[in-house]
């Protein structure tokens, strides 16, 4: 800042320059009641309240990345300014009484030290892109504790503050409030006392959301100011059975035909039955006949399956069929609209990968005062629960803790998180996840863009771990191939997309609506998926990606794909129930397509018999064998062992080519030995579904590589976005071939 | 109070970063205009086939090699039994597979009207792609058509796509592929990798010439990537993406031959285009001055087009043209270079312009790329050197030393008649009418499926012109073994041998000489003409076994009907 005297110095009253109007962003202009309005010596004048706040000097430095002077003005100057340069909307601009408390809760926690400058800055900052509260922002930054926070806020809106650490609620009183305003309100009553209600609250209410407690509860109440986790401990701790029930039983009770809880039907079973019987039947008569027709079903399903899933890559690679976000549409949302975003993250002996979650999700890029991060914990799983607890959370991050019951999956820790969740959006993370950090504001865009009817956004999935074996390198094939040709065809087509296990955005109304999981399912995404298509609503796919930890270790894989495998015929069951219906609510390419895509699971059994098969033949030439494959037959089974198992390498190729993952594509050049482990799997999930159909094969993370990355600081990691920069600054062949061409 | 470490967090874009290439996302590139390739397509589709009908149906005019392999795609499908058999190891598969769909109706193919669709549709679809790398180039519109008018009215192209012929079969797919790598050149695109790759994979599979390119292209791909900086993984990764589908595509085809044949290279070895004959033995001098004919007169824009991409790639540091300057520099050389070696026995052919003539238009259309502003000038020369080359190389095809049937298709055209009795400049007769009789004899006379044994290697058109190869056994029926066996023993099986006149390329009528003559007592010609004869089988004879017998099986009523080619019904 110039120290030299400002008065002689030209004034905001002489205009604006038109350069200099839209150069500080308005949050900014409004928070630190500031405006840039002349140049001056090569220095940019801007009028300020305090023209000796460092803070103030500091934000505006940096911003106009230019040499600057505060010239002192009055604040009615300056809002005259900024409200011409960005004419106010009533319900963005902050209020006067708001202003006030904002002033007065800065005061309070600088003059007794409780934030240091360089914090304050960074709240202040978000603050002027958000509008949340400052005392919120700085919670969920980590400079103030809750505890703090709320002492402040007492003493300003002089409200008694109680603490629930340990307290033992009276139930009764407790559940005075229906558990949806005690949710939505973060309100709970806690005590009677002289016939009032004392109702512990997070934040003082609101006139309105007063009345709707008088509404509720009919008789005086006062509020005391809680500690907002502790508080919504007690909530979850009070309605716990009923999150319970609905978590378990909503979709069983409400439309047990979409529930996985019967695994057959006594219709399927019968057909099922009948279908067997008369295989066998026909075997012990014509075994010649039965072994060519079974094997010519064989084939042309193999067939069709393969051609629907070469059709939908070669769909993918021939066009974009993704959301694309770019970085500056990124850039350009306003903070201030953005809705609160649910994230749940389901938890489950994973006590040891809980610093590392958190770190990865304190990167994206979201104001965290407006998420809210569901840690998902089984009641049993002490360890996890212990781990969580340590750590002291934020307020914006919550333990939930699942009771102990049946079944015990992850779609039910879901659907229990899912009804304590309060955003707008929501979408599941694995433990082990790292999304890109602007995922968030890339699936709001993506939303945004689509019609009505996409409630769900799926991102792609891939590997971090992707180099460090060869199983995990043939994973990561897979799944660039899923994620990046399959799944994008899939929705562009209108065809129902089965759901990957996390990166799942939703419209959270929607999906309280539609029961949310069906815990019952072990592939309860997958389900999700079709359920979602069957009510009519679309799945959508983002050019996003969240990175996993792909298992590494063989057994480890194994029982997560086999799970994947059971949860497939799981789905398959549950939604041909009624195929005339299926039929009817997704139409007939969407039947096909659920059939198809569905069906690969059947691919994955087959195989070893027509590889065996194969190989028998090479080495014996047994005519028996011979004599199951006539001609046409013999065609099919030729064409897919040549033509079509290569084109499934070779899409796998594709995949890694096309997400520029170099280093796997001779990797991919031995997937067909993937292809064995993936059939061993696929057997085992089958023969798990007729003995423990909703077992839930725990997948075991954290057994990559440990990492030593550099420090960054996480709210910087998406704004400095090195990577981004590298990545459309580099030259390509095009652009070279230009340069050259010219 | 968060316990968490601010650490830095792995973005998705990492992996991509400092790649040449543009991975993960889409850049920009000339829109799609289906309605422009499907008008061209259909266009050159349609003449062709018309100018094909003409010529094949029409005049005659149409070489045995086609007729071949379209009689064993008929055999895929109608045969009884049906068998992949008949695709054989001699040609590559493709040369053979690509024409199935288009036998699936007999009595279309027996007359001949599929044989110039199919080389039509190929290169129609060679023109398509042309004019997309074209607009790639940013040569307008009137320009393209000209240009696309200059290369699909020469008569080497029309030739070999109206006819039938399998050049157009593989150079569709390494046209494609090289405008695949071109378009990967101008946008960064990784995907063109993947498309180039499997062009030059299905390319290989229907003309083995496809390899040269592909190699070529492999080696340019390398080397444009380490010029630009990329790293040994993505070097690796794309040539690995890149060769991947051909070392498959060629890996499948030799353990194919392995099972089937017990060896894995026969389909080098049976190759129908490898020397056989010791016409490779040329001299240096020969061979020189036969690549300079070959040059001048099937593709004279090479002469301008060459030096043009070899100044701009080592001048100008033109990186692509310096590649086109090599790869048309090896489309020059191959045809010595496949004589020198004994890939080939027939040197030098005005064939193997076709290649030169093709490449050195992809190289013309670089060459209006890189022009920027002069880009319609250069493109505009590039269509008068080609329409200036028509008379000059429909002149030559008359003349040319080493040639299959352009000096028909130069004779059908300018005098519009019929080269039914022809000969070619290598002494062949041109036309089918021979096949064509015997094949109405046998249509009209013979219904039982299997009742004819045949020789299909000397019989083929026969065979394809009654569109009935079920009722012939032949040698791909079953197998070797069972048509020798047959052959030696014929009465049990068959009533009929057809065998063909020319007793050196017929296994049947070198065994049985004298029914060729006519001076086997047992084994009565019932029908004969000038290329075959149709003889007839007692039942219970073992020929060449048994004393002669006197015919005990009712043969077809004999033909009375004089026929002035020299069929003669008995």
């Amino acid at each position: 800042m110039s120290a030299a005297p400002t008065r002689s110095l030209p004034r905001l009253t002489g205009g604006v320059e038109p350069c200099l109007e839209h150069a500080l962003p308005e949050g900014i202009c409004r928070t630190f009641r500031v405006m840039p309005y002349g140049l001056h010596q090569g220095r940019v004048l801007v009028a300020a309240t305090d023209a000796d706040d460092t803070i103030t000097e500091h934000v505006v430095t940096e911003r106009l990345d230019r040499p600057v002077t505060l010239v002192r003005h009055t604040a009615a100057e300056i809002i005259e300014a900024v409200d011409e340069a960005y004419p106010p909307v009533e319900a963005e601009v902050e209020s006067p009484q708001a202003r006030r408390a904002r002033m007065q809760m800065t005061q309070m926690l600088t003059r007794s030290g409780l934030v240091t400058a360089a914090e304050l800055q960074r709240a202040m900052l978000e603050y002027a892109r958000t509008g949340d509260p400052l005392g919120d922002i700085l919670v969920s930054h980590g400079s103030l504790s809750e505890d703090v926070l709320v002492a402040a806020l007492s003493e300003m809106h002089q409200l008694q503050r109680v603490g629930l650490a340990g307290f033992e609620p009276d139930y009764e009183i407790a559940r005075r409030l229906p558990e949806r305003v005690a949710r939505t309100l973060q309100a709970l009553p806690v005590a009677e006392h002289e016939g009032e209600v004392l109702i512990a609250v997070a934040r003082p209410l609101s006139p309105e959301d007063a009345r709707t407690v008088d509404e509720a509860l009919e008789q005086p109440w006062r509020q005391l100011l809680a500690n907002r986790s502790d508080l919504d401990q007690l909530v979850q701790r009070i309605h716990s059975h009923h999150y319970t029930e609905v978590a378990t039983g909503f979709l069983a009770r409400t439309a047990p035909a979409s529930s996985a809880h019967v695994v057959a039907t006594p219709a399927q079973r019968s057909v099922l039955l009948a279908l067997v019987v008369a295989a066998v039947v026909c075997a012990v008569f014509r075994p010649a006949g039965t072994a060519t027709a079974v094997v010519a079903v064989a084939s042309v399903l193999y067939l069709l399956v393969s051609v629907h899933r070469i059709r939908l890559s070669l769909q993918a690679l021939g066009s974009r069929l993704e959301t694309d976000v770019s970085v500056a549409e990124v850039a350009a949302l306003d903070e201030r609209t953005l809705p609160v975003y649910t994230i749940l993250v389901p938890l489950y002996r994973e006590a040891d990968i809980v610093p590392r979650l958190l770190r990865d999700l304190d990167a994206l890029d979201y104001p965290r005062s407006r998420l809210d991060i569901k840690l998902l914990c089984e009641a049993d799983d002490l360890e996890t629960i212990d781990q969580v607890v340590a750590l002291a959370l934020p307020p914006h991050i919550h333990l939930v803790v699942v009771p102990d019951s049946q079944p015990k999956t992850k779609p039910k820790a879901c659907n229990y998180g899912l009804q304590l969740a309060t955003g707008t959006f929501c979408v599941i993370y694995d433990a082990e996840d790292r999304p890109d950090p602007d995922q968030l504001k890339k699936a709001l865009i993506a939303f945004d863009r689509a019609t009505d009817d996409v409630v769900c956004i799926q991102a792609k999935l891939n590997y971090y771990n992707q180099d460090q074996n060869l199983l995990t390198s043939w994973f990561a094939n897979e799944y660039s191939m899923q994620f990046d040709l399959v799944l994008p065809a899939l929705g562009a087509s209108g065809s129902p997309i089965p759901l990957g296990g996390s990166s799942n955005h939703f419209k959270t109304a929607v999906l309280r609506e539609l029961g949310g999981w069906d815990p019952f399912n072990v592939t309860e995404d997958a389900d999700l998926g079709i359920r979602l298509h069957r009510e009519g609503y679309r799945t959508a796919m983002v050019d996003s990606t969240t990175l996993e930890e792909a298992n590494s270790h063989v057994g480890n894989w194994v029982r997560q794909r086999s799970r994947w495998s059971k949860g497939h015929l799981q789905t398959w069951l549950v939604h041909m129930r009624h195929p005339a219906q299926l039929l009817r609510q997704v139409g007939p390419r969407g039947f096909v397509s659920f059939n198809l895509t569905m069906a690969t699971t059947l691919v994955l059994l087959m195989n070893p018999l027509f590889w065996t098969l194969t190989t028998a033949y090479l080495l014996t030439r047994w005519s028996v064998i011979q004599d199951a494959f006539p001609t046409p037959v013999l065609c099919i089974a030729s064409v897919m062992l040549v033509v079509g198992n290569f084109t499934f390498v070779y899409l796998n190729v594709a995949g890694s080519l096309q997400r520029g993952d170099f280093g796997l594509t001779r990797i991919a050049l031995l997937s067909p030995i993937y292809w064995g482990l993936m059939s061993y799997a696929a057997w085992r999930g089958l023969l798990q579904l007729f003995t423990n159909p909703f077992y839930w094969e725990k997948t075991e993370h954290g057994l990559d590589e440990p990492e030593v990355r550099p420090a960054l600081d996480g709210r910087g990691s998406h704004e400095s976005a090195p990577v981004h920069q590298t990545y459309e600054a580099h030259e390509t062949l095009g652009a070279y071939a230009s340069r050259v061409s010219a | 109070m968060t316990a968490t470490p601010p650490t830095r967090v792995v973005a998705d874009l990492e992996p991509a970063s400092g790649v040449v290439q543009a991975v993960g996302r889409r850049p920009a590139d000339v829109s799609r205009r289906r309605g422009e390739s499907l008008t061209i397509f259909v266009a050159f589709a349609v003449l062709y086939s018309v100018i094909g009908h003409w010529l094949v149906v029409d005049l005659h005019v149409v070489a045995t090699e086609t007729l071949d392999r379209f009689n064993r795609a008929l055999m895929v499908t109608a045969d009884d039994p049906s068998t992949l058999a008949a695709v054989g190891v001699d040609y590559p598969p493709l040369a053979v597979l690509l024409l199935v769909p288009f036998a699936a109706v007999p009595s279309l193919t027996a007359s001949l009207a599929v044989v110039p669709v199919v080389s039509a549709l190929f290169a129609a679809f060679t023109l398509v792609t042309v004019n997309t790398m074209m607009r790639r180039a940013l040569v307008v519109l009137p320009v393209r058509l000209a240009v696309l008018a200059g290369l699909g009215l020469n008569p080497l192209v029309v030739m070999y796509a109206a006819l039938g012929s399998r050049d157009f079969l593989w150079l569709a797919f390494v046209v494609a592929a090289l405008g695949a790598l071109l378009a990967w050149y101008v946008t960064a695109d990784i995907r063109f990798v993947m498309v180039a790759a499997v062009a030059f994979a299905v390319g290989t599979l229907a003309g083995y010439g496809s390899l040269v390119w592909f190699a070529v292209g492999l080696v340019m791909v390398a080397a444009v990537l380490a010029r630009l900086g990329a790293d040994g993984t993505e070097i690796e990764g794309t040539t690995v993406g890149l060769a991947a589908p051909t070392v498959f595509a060629v890996a499948v085809w030799s353990a194919f031959n392995l099972v089937v044949h017990a060896e894995p290279w026969r389909w080098v070895s049976d190759n129908r285009d490898v020397a056989a004959t010791g016409l490779a033995d040329q001299s240096p001098v020969d061979l020189a001055r036969g690549t300079a004919d070959l040059v001048v007169h099937g593709a004279p824009i090479a002469l301008v087009v060459l030096p043009a991409l070899l100044v701009a790639g080592l001048a100008r540091r033109n990186g692509f043209a310096l590649w086109l300057g090599v790869m048309l520099l090896v489309s020059i050389l191959v045809p010595a270079l496949a004589t020198a070696t004994g890939l080939t026995d027939s040197p030098m052919q005005l064939e193997g312009a076709l290649p030169i003539l093709l490449v050195s238009v992809v190289g013309g259309v670089w060459l209006a790329r890189s022009a920027v502003q002069d880009n319609t000038l250069v493109a505009t020369g590039l269509a008068l050197a080609l329409f200036a080359s028509i008379p000059w190389t429909f002149s030559a095809m008359q003349t040319f030393r080493h040639q299959g049937l352009e000096r028909a298709f130069h004779d059908a055209v300018t005098s519009g008649e019929s080269q039914e009795g022809a000969r070619a400049v290598d002494g062949s007769l041109v036309g089918y009418d021979a096949e064509q009789q015997m094949a109405d004899y046998i249509s009209d006379h013979v219904d039982a499926t299997g009742s004819i044994l045949t020789d299909d290697a000397s019989t083929y058109a026969v065979i394809l012109l009654t569109g009935a190869p079920d009722l012939f056994l032949d040698r791909v029926d079953r197998s070797d073994e069972a048509w020798t066996a047959a052959a030696q023993a014929p009465a049990d099986p068959v009533h009929y041998l057809l065998l063909s006149t020319d007793t050196a390329r017929d296994e049947l009528s070198r065994r049985y000489p004298a029914a060729v003559t006519g001076d086997d007592p047992d084994l009565r010609p019932v029908f004969t003409n000038q290329r075959y004869v149709l003889v007839s089988v007692p039942d219970d004879d073992r020929a060449g076994e048994q004393p002669p017998s006197p015919l005990t099986s009712p043969g077809p009523p004999a033909d009375t009907t004089d026929d002035p080619s020299g069929a003669t019904p008995r």
